[in-house]
């Protein structure tokens, strides 16, 4: 049987990362190992972690500095890969799973693999918020035969990138694609690994797997928000995604995206000092072009 | 054996009288081996000849056609022998005398590859390599990185596969059970000692091993007991090709061949698709120790003809991502079986100990002395140590090899006389263990090395180069990159960590020890093949 290593990347997040780990522990297909990745939280994450390192399927991975996400993500899921595990079963710490979320997921991409005749490099779930409507946030973009699964009466949509919140590797996607970009920091490091792997082949959402993201707000990314105290994420966002479309894409994707950034900050009426440092970033990544680290085989 | 000897002058075979050592006699029992089969019914005359030092065998080649030789051949020996081999050939065409002439070739010789280099250029290399040693493989390294990087960016074609179910029988074969090997060589090695236990395993199971080897060697490794009773074929090149289908044809019509285990034989490999073609229910394992370095090697080659082996065994977890992960390899059809207990027998393993530190701290490098082991690098770090070690310190170089004269050298030029001690291979790995706080593995290419396995069991941390499978064994902190300055630096500044901090080493240690535990539950290699040479007897 295939095994799974559930990976949680947390910083500073005690409270919710209690409910995150019990929902994981307690899923109908439990994961043979959950990876917990504490990215040099201050608040006390440790002693809450300690309790649940008596749990022999329980690997906490203490880092020495906040990687981000990207940094966490690509820590967690390489030492998932160096358990030996099959798949890696990634999502943030503000991310509660159905108990059947696993199961669905891994049944899921069995059955849109068996329909399609092919491996998929990703299956991820359905992401509620806390009201039980869409996360904004967290849809993933579809392809442009997204209902082919559907209209085989399969509950999966086709799909070519999704955020980090529920998502299934297969250890083989690893293995050809490497880890996520830990250069990226934060934002949009999960679209361009998804958009990565995608080179293999679409990735599946599975609508019968559900997680709730518990946000403050359920609001997607959008450049008009931009405001003094969330500027350090979108300057980490506008860096990461110039540098995509540029190195991973073409110029005409940098410039539309360019033009796209341009129009957002318009029209949320951002401030001129603002949008200066965000296109400063742009800049930057023109430079900033990462390469992705191959995780190792141990087991 | 497939053939029956009327006469024979100073071969020994007979009677233990002859001009030949044990090693050259079986070198012309595998000459007559191949013959014999090539030939079925027919009789030959072998005229035995022996060439210089350094000289290759030619056992199977068209040159043994010629009644003609080189002028410093000396004849040593002649065996007319009649091939033992069913044929259903009528008796006439068989009457027939076939005269050969073998090449045993010289005395094993060991010569680094640069030694060999010829021209202007070569005397260039010699000497850059010589007086400077890193800075040159800091040039290879980088000439690896690229030539990996393009070389990976390529998918390995592959072989169509074989649709027929059942071949048109043509003869029938054979009543004792046989297995056929493929061997690159027999010299001393990783994959070929593993190919070694494995004949021993089939004749145990109560097989008739056929050993083929198909690379040029002296073959010093064919005198091993586990080849006793094996039929034993060494090949040389080039063999015309009505004769490799004749050898093929009398191997599977001689004797009742039940399934094919390669070891990194390139000859037998390509050859699968026929064979697969007349006798399609043959199982066909291929085992894998190494992804090679630089190219994919028998690795790739075991991909393009994927189409044709039933399953790739891997020893190491590495290998296994590689063909799944990156060839898309069928998961059912990679079997990982590891060698974990290969070579600590005998070692106490009852755990990690703590080294009594009243002495200097000793840094050991235990290994061949040969490009791929780098034995240069780790005096380097010998004399980087020498400079900056917190405390007193002292090495052991346990080995020998192509690379002897050019490690005595550095040693006096680093100036490490002093607290350096040279072990020969004649000294048990065991002593040095026994003797070292830490050990060095500086090799720029590896499987899953040996010694590391030793070394855990004896309780000593090992600083690594991050190569090959080295990741399975080897604490994280403790594997260094393969370009010589980085791993200089690092593999110094964990060594200068171990002696401020015997609980810093300890930690590593217990890591090192916890991997090799966790390594150990894998499947075992042996077990498996045991009961995979079981299920293929009748």
């Amino acid at each position: 049987m295939s095994t799974v290593a559930a990976v949680v990347v947390t910083y500073n997040r005690k409270d919710k990362l209690v409910k995150v780990l019990d929902h994981v522990l307690a899923q109908t297909r439990r994961p043979e190992w959950l990876v917990v990745v504490d990215n040099a939280s201050t608040d006390g994450t440790d002693e809450v972690l300690a309790k649940y390192e008596t749990n022999d399927s329980v690997v906490i991975l203490r880092l020495s500095e906040n990687t981000g996400g990207a940094g966490g993500f690509a820590a967690g899921m390489a030492r998932g890969y160096e358990l030996g595990a099959d798949f890696v079963w990634i999502m943030d710490d503000d991310c509660y799973a159905n108990e059947d979320a696993l199961e669905e997921l891994v049944n899921g991409l069995h059955q849109a693999e068996k329909a399609m005749d092919m491996e998929l490099p990703y299956a991820c779930s359905l992401v509620k918020w806390t009201d039980g409507g869409i996360c904004e946030m967290n849809n993933p973009g579809t392809t442009w035969d997204w209902g082919k699964l559907i209209a085989r009466g399969q509950e999966n949509v086709l799909v070519t990138h999704c955020s980090f919140v529920s998502v299934l590797f297969p250890r083989w996607a690893l293995t050809r694609f490497g880890l996520p970009l830990k250069e990226y920091f934060i934002w949009f490091d999960d679209q361009e690994y998804t958009l990565r792997v995608t080179k293999a082949g679409p990735g599946v959402q599975v609508l019968r797997s559900v997680v709730v993201h518990d946000l403050g707000v359920n609001r997607g990314v959008n450049f008009g928000d931009v405001n003094a105290s969330n500027m350090w994420k979108f300057e980490y966002g506008a860096r990461n995604e110039a540098s995509f479309r540029l190195h991973h894409e073409n110029p005409v994707a940098f410039l539309k995206f360019v033009v796209r950034l341009e129009q957002g900050l318009r029209g949320g009426k951002v401030p001129w000092s603002l949008r200066a440092k965000l296109f400063r970033k742009v800049i930057e990544g023109v430079k900033f072009n990462p390469k992705p680290d191959m995780p190792r085989s141990v087991l | 054996m497939p053939f029956e000897v009327l006469d024979e002058s100073c071969v020994g075979l007979v009677e233990n009288d002859g001009l030949l050592d044990d090693r050259e006699r079986r070198l012309v029992v595998g000459a007559a081996n191949f013959h014999a089969l090539a030939g079925p019914g027919q009789t030959f005359r072998l005229t035995v000849l022996r060439g210089p030092r350094g000289t290759m065998p030619s056992l199977t080649d068209d040159q043994t056609r010629r009644i003609e030789w080189e002028d410093d051949r000396e004849v040593v020996g002649s065996l007319v022998f009649r091939s033992s081999v069913h044929t259903t050939a009528d008796a006439g065409s068989q009457d027939k005398l076939v005269d050969l002439a073998v090449d045993l070739g010289g005395e094993p010789e060991v010569a680094s590859a640069y030694h060999q280099l010829n021209g202007v250029l070569g005397k260039v290399r010699r000497s850059v390599r010589f007086f400077a040693p890193v800075q040159f493989d800091v040039l290879r390294q980088y000439r690896t990185d690229m030539t990996e990087r393009r070389y990976r960016r390529h998918d390995v074609p592959r072989k169509a596969p074989v649709r027929i179910s059942r071949g048109a029988s043509a003869n029938p074969h054979g009543d004792t059970p046989a297995i056929l090997f493929g061997l690159h060589w027999l010299e001393l090695g990783g994959a070929e000692r593993f190919a070694l236990e494995t004949i021993q395993l089939a004749k145990e199971a109560g097989f008739l091993p056929i050993v083929v080897v198909d690379r040029p060697s002296t073959h010093p490794w064919i005198t091993r007991p586990e080849l006793d009773g094996a039929v034993v074929v060494p090949l040389s090149h080039p063999i015309s090709p009505d004769q490799e289908s004749a050898f093929l044809n009398g191997v599977l019509s001689a004797y009742d061949v039940r399934g094919i285990h390669l070891h990194h034989s390139s000859w037998l490999v390509q050859r699968l698709p026929w064979i697969k073609s007349v006798r399609p229910e043959i199982p066909v394992i291929d085992s894998l120790h190494i992804l090679e370095w630089r190219t994919g090697g028998f690795v790739d080659i075991s991909v393009r003809m994927t189409n044709v082996i039933d399953v790739h065994h891997v020893i190491s977890p590495m290998l296994r991502d590689y063909l799944i992960g990156r060839q898309g390899l069928a998961p059912e059809r990679v079997k990982l079986a590891t060698l974990a207990n290969l070579t600590t027998g005998g070692i106490d393993q009852s755990g990690p100990v703590s080294k009594d530190h009243d002495g200097p701290f000793t840094v050991a490098f235990v290994g061949r002395f040969t490009q791929q082991k780098r034995p240069y690098l780790f005096l380097q770090l010998a004399a980087e140590l020498k400079s900056s070690a917190p405390g007193p310190v002292k090495f052991i170089v346990h080995g020998d090899g192509e690379l002897s004269s050019e490690v005595h050298g550095l040693i006096a030029r680093l100036g490490l006389s002093d607290v350096l001690e040279l072990r020969t291979p004649a000294r048990p790995v065991a002593d040095t263990l026994a003797d070292a706080d830490a050990l060095v593995i500086s090799s720029d290419n590896e499987g899953l090395t040996l010694t590391s396995f030793e070394a855990t069991a004896a309780g000593i941390p090992v600083v690594s180069t991050d190569v090959g499978s080295q990741a399975s064994l080897i604490a994280e902190d403790l594997l260094c990159s393969r370009h010589p300055y980085p791993f200089i630096k690092t593999a110094a500044q964990r060594i200068r960590t171990m002696m401020i901090s015997p609980a810093q080493r300890k930690t590593w240690l217990d890591e090192q020890a916890a991997k090799a535990e966790a390594f150990a539950k894998l499947p075992d290699a042996r077990t498996w093949i045991r009961d995979t040479y079981q299920g293929w007897l009748p």
